[in-house]
């Protein structure tokens, strides 16, 4: 049963992305007064895209976005997914900080090698930006791993099945909010849109990419988007105790985020990092401090 | 014997370098590789054997013994495995470069020096041995002159002042306790009081801990390393300064004991928590300054100080993982930053001597093999899982985050991500990017120093996925000082709250990474193109450099940079400015004229005759 998991939960993780990407298109048509396109357009652009013509740069290229996509691949592994979880005694919630470097490292590495400036722009501003909302999120991991004495993300789930969400539980609220304020720069969405800013530069580390690595990068965004909300629900929501509730809870999680994608215009990576560090920051950092000074 | 055997090599072989770079340079070089290999020969059948060799017999009454065990194998080990490296890469590097002869005898006696203080039984040897390494890495350093001889100058001073400090502990010691060997002192320690062996801490610290450059003993670093020619840099950065952790090992837990040294400072603030925050503090602030260096070597300098950050954050944590994780991260550090430093040298060798990230770029196409070493070298600085950096770093994190020290943890976990991005601008600068015109006929790295990299990045790799082989020598370190055994396999740690499993994570992406290429491979294969054949969203592409390489991270500067002055560094300035300034004085006053001196004297007694008929006080 738990091979079968190995497998399947790539499987699914795919399907769940692919439909919130979907459903994002469809959610902001509507908010624009538009129809949009159908909710699996984007199985049908990856579908077509590994037809089209495309070129590459070298070796590397090619190397460094498929490693990309195989972090994600990994990392899918280390999620408790309601209940089971394949990979869960392999270095927990550390191992899961590390392998989600792989994602844009392997995109790093292959945009650098592009020799476009306006990839090595996006690269830059990824990197910044993720240095902007890492701090306020280890901090939010250091409270959670702190307060239930673990690094092990499924003992982290399975210790708020038994005191309730970790979000409503007294001293983790303030640690829940700050979460919530910077989840919308962990997914990449608008206000934090910097890295690919399609106006400005281009689509910044994608710009070089068509074809199949354009299905491949496509497939990686689905997938990041799963694991974004995932993580959110399973540190803070109190995961799931079977794969339907689990994703039930990420669509609601993933369908607040887009209003405020909806909502707001693009800032700038400094006026992000600023905006990370000040407040989700303060109310992370209280947060852990009410952790470490409260203890059990 | 093998011990008195190991320093006659060691010590002979530098002088008689020395000598054949008289008769010829060809002889001189395969001689240097022949001793450096008969070293790492002589230590690795050292291993596991716990020895004792008095090698000389009354210096000043006091024998001088040489001895092994396993603390002292494992630096001598790393040591000597660096040293042969190091001169092996010097063998193309030097190539042309005058006073070879001198650079490579040089390189031996600090070589030998290092093994001297490691494998030193008492403090007086030791004391000798640190002494004979502090002076010849000053020549070694200030080997280029220039703005090499100010670097030098500068670890010559503060590296001094380390050297007063331990000298006063030693004569203190002995004064004591009567004796010197290291059992004896333990002996002694063991009963003294509270405020005499934080007094030693700190005179032995001093020394030990601005050669390991932890904040704020860290200002003479950067310079040094980047002054200092590419192959030492290596031994410098991989080594040399750790023996700043070999000493504060061999203090906190041979000398002081492991139950002196955590209970020293009483309840609320221990001294080996203070050591924690100095630990953090070296680790954040350096982080952020190596972002935005733009020499490629005063890059790795600064990420060496925050390195040995992680290292001292392990050792003075003192639990039985951060103090494995400590000993460990020095083992993986030496690997890796010595391979990142050749990985420069061999750029400078090819470039003629650039090092700077604003003007490389593209090299990826002219030195693939470099480039894909310096990758594994940067994943083993960052920490990536399957390489060395992550199971030591791994250690450290979950000790901190278990004990309940979550911003040690914090500030641990966020000098990573720092290192991301220097380690990433590392890599981009010099290899990614556009070519250069002028690189376009360069030619790959020479063998000689392929060898030395390919040989180091293959052990961050080998570390990294099977942990078990250095964790296991470790873990006999950590025991003999009182921890308990670590529950090592092969692949990792087995413990209740969060095992480690290498295997498991490099099968994970092993499989991962040959699913997604075959569906890659599937699709259309695109067409290889010339880097000038770039998309820019339908603006004109220019003919000549278009790269992305200046002021890399230039808004998170505009940021941070007010908050990173390095005030210890100004304020050291300021202090020999200060210093000089007082000299000046003084030299005003001792002129050097004969009558100039003969009128103070006449001065001073009129002074004393005219307080004596005034006051008559005696």
């Amino acid at each position: 049963m738990r091979v079968l998991w190995f497998i399947l939960s790539p499987l699914i993780a795919l399907a769940v992305g692919l439909f919130f990407l979907g459903l994002s298109r469809r959610i902001m048509a509507r908010i624009h007064w538009r129809y949009g396109p159908p909710l699996y357009q984007p199985l049908i652009d990856i579908l077509r895209q590994f037809t089209q013509k495309s070129v590459s740069h070298g070796r590397l290229f090619d190397i460094g976005i498929v490693l990309s996509l195989a972090g994600s691949i990994v990392l899918i592994e280390f999620l408790p997914f309601g209940g089971v979880c394949p990979m869960s005694s392999s270095g927990g919630m550390l191992v899961i900080l590390y392998v989600m470097l792989l994602m844009p490292l392997g995109v790093a590495l292959s945009g650098g090698e592009a020799a476009n400036p306006n990839t090595s722009i996006g690269i830059s501003r990824n990197l910044i930006l993720a240095m902007g909302y890492e701090l306020p999120l280890l901090l939010v991991l250091l409270a959670l791993m702190t307060r239930y004495e673990t690094i092990s993300i499924v003992e982290i789930v399975s210790a708020q099945r038994e005191a309730g969400p970790a979000f409503v539980s007294f001293p983790l609220v303030l640690s829940g909010v700050a979460y919530l304020l910077i989840l919308p720069a962990v997914l990449g969405v608008r206000p934090f849109e910097v890295v690919q800013a399609p106006q400005e530069i281009a689509s910044g580390p994608v710009a070089e990419y068509g074809g199949p690595y354009l299905a491949l990068v496509t497939i990686q965004h689905a997938l990041s988007l799963f694991i974004g909300t995932s993580l959110f629900v399973n540190l803070l929501w109190g995961g799931a105790s079977n794969p339907v509730v689990l994703i039930l809870k990420m669509l609601v999680v993933f369908v607040l985020v887009l209003f405020v994608n909806a909502s707001f215009p693009r800032l700038r990576v400094e006026q992000a990092v600023r905006y990370l560090w000040r407040w989700p920051s303060l109310a992370a950092l209280a947060g852990l401090i009410l952790v470490a000074t409260i203890g059990r | 014997m093998i011990l008195g055997l190991l320093l006659t090599v060691a010590f002979g072989g530098a002088l008689l370098t020395y000598l054949l770079g008289k008769v010829s340079s060809k002889l001189r070089d395969w001689f240097a590789v022949l001793v450096s290999l008969a070293l790492v020969a002589l230590v690795v059948s050292l291993y596991g054997k716990t020895l004792s060799f008095p090698f000389y017999e009354g210096f000043l009454g006091m024998p001088l013994t040489l001895r092994v065990d396993g603390l002292s194998w494992l630096f001598a080990v790393s040591a000597s495995a660096i040293g042969l490296l190091s001169v092996v890469f010097s063998l193309g590097y030097m190539k042309g470069k005058d006073r070879t002869s001198f650079y490579y005898s040089m390189l031996l006696l600090v070589n030998a020096a290092m093994l001297g203080v490691v494998l030193s039984g008492d403090l007086l040897a030791l004391f000798v041995f640190w002494e004979i390494m502090s002076w010849s890495t000053f020549l070694l350093i200030s080997y280029n002159g220039g703005p090499a001889l100010t670097a030098g100058m500068k670890y010559f001073v503060m590296s001094f002042v380390g050297s007063l400090a331990m000298l006063a502990g030693v004569l203190t010691l002995h004064g004591s306790f009567g004796t010197l060997e290291f059992g004896g002192v333990a002996a002694g320690m063991s009963s003294a009081s509270p405020g005499y062996v934080l007094a030693i801490l700190v005179l032995f610290g001093v020394a030990f801990w601005t050669k390991n450059a932890i904040w704020p003993f860290h200002a003479w670093l950067p310079p040094a390393h980047s002054e200092a020619p590419s192959p030492f840099s290596a031994v410098l950065s991989g080594i040399l300064i750790k023996m700043g952790v070999y000493g504060f090992l061999l203090l906190s837990f041979v000398l002081v004991g492991l139950k002196s040294f955590v209970s020293l400072g009483g309840g609320s603030v221990p001294f080996h928590t203070v050591l924690s925050v100095v630990g953090a503090i070296t680790i954040l602030l350096p982080t952020f300054i190596a972002i935005f260096q733009t020499d490629a070597k005063r890059l790795l300098a600064w990420s060496t100080v925050a390195q040995a950050g992680y290292i001292i954050l392990g050792i003075s944590f003192a639990t039985s993982l951060s103090v494995a994780g400590g000993v460990l991260h020095f083992l993986s550090h030496a690997v890796f930053k010595a391979l990142l430093f050749m990985v420069v040298g061999a750029v400078e060798y090819r470039t003629g001597g650039v090092r700077d990230l604003d003007s490389l770029g593209g090299l990826i196409k002219r030195m693939p093999v470099t480039f894909v070493v310096a990758v594994i070298g940067v994943c083993g600085l960052i920490g990536v899982p399957l390489t060395n950096g992550f199971v030591s770093k791994w250690l450290i994190y979950k000790t901190l985050i278990l004990e309940r020290s979550p911003f040690l943890a914090f500030a641990a976990l966020f000098g990573t991500w720092g290192t991301i991005l220097y380690g990433y601008k590392f890599l981009h600068n010099i290899f990614l990017g556009q070519l250069p015109q002028r690189y376009e006929d360069m030619e790959r790295a020479p063998f000689s120093m392929v060898l030395p990299m390919t040989i180091l990045s293959v052990v961050v790799v080998l570390f990294g996925v099977l942990p078990g082989i250095p964790l296991s020598v470790v873990d006999t370190i950590g025991v003999s000082f009182g921890f308990e055994s670590l529950d090592v396999s092969l692949w990792g740690l087995a413990s209740d709250s969060g095992a480690l499993n290498t295997v498991n994570i490099l099968v994970a992406v092993l499989v991962g990474f040959v699913v997604v290429w075959s569906v890659f491979r599937s699709g259309a294969r695109g067409a290889r193109v010339d880097q000038s054949d770039s998309y820019a969203a339908g603006a004109a592409v220019p003919t000549d450099r278009y790269q992305y390489s200046v002021r890399f991270y230039a808004p998170l500067r505009g940021m941070v940079a007010p908050y990173l002055k390095d005030l210890v560094d100004s304020f050291y300035v300021r202090l020999a400015g200060w210093v000089g300034g007082l000299g000046d004085g003084l030299r005003r006053v001792y002129t050097g004229y004969v009558g100039d001196y003969v009128m103070y004297i006449v001065l001073f007694l009129a002074a004393l005759i005219f307080i004596q008929t005034t006051w008559s006080p005696w």
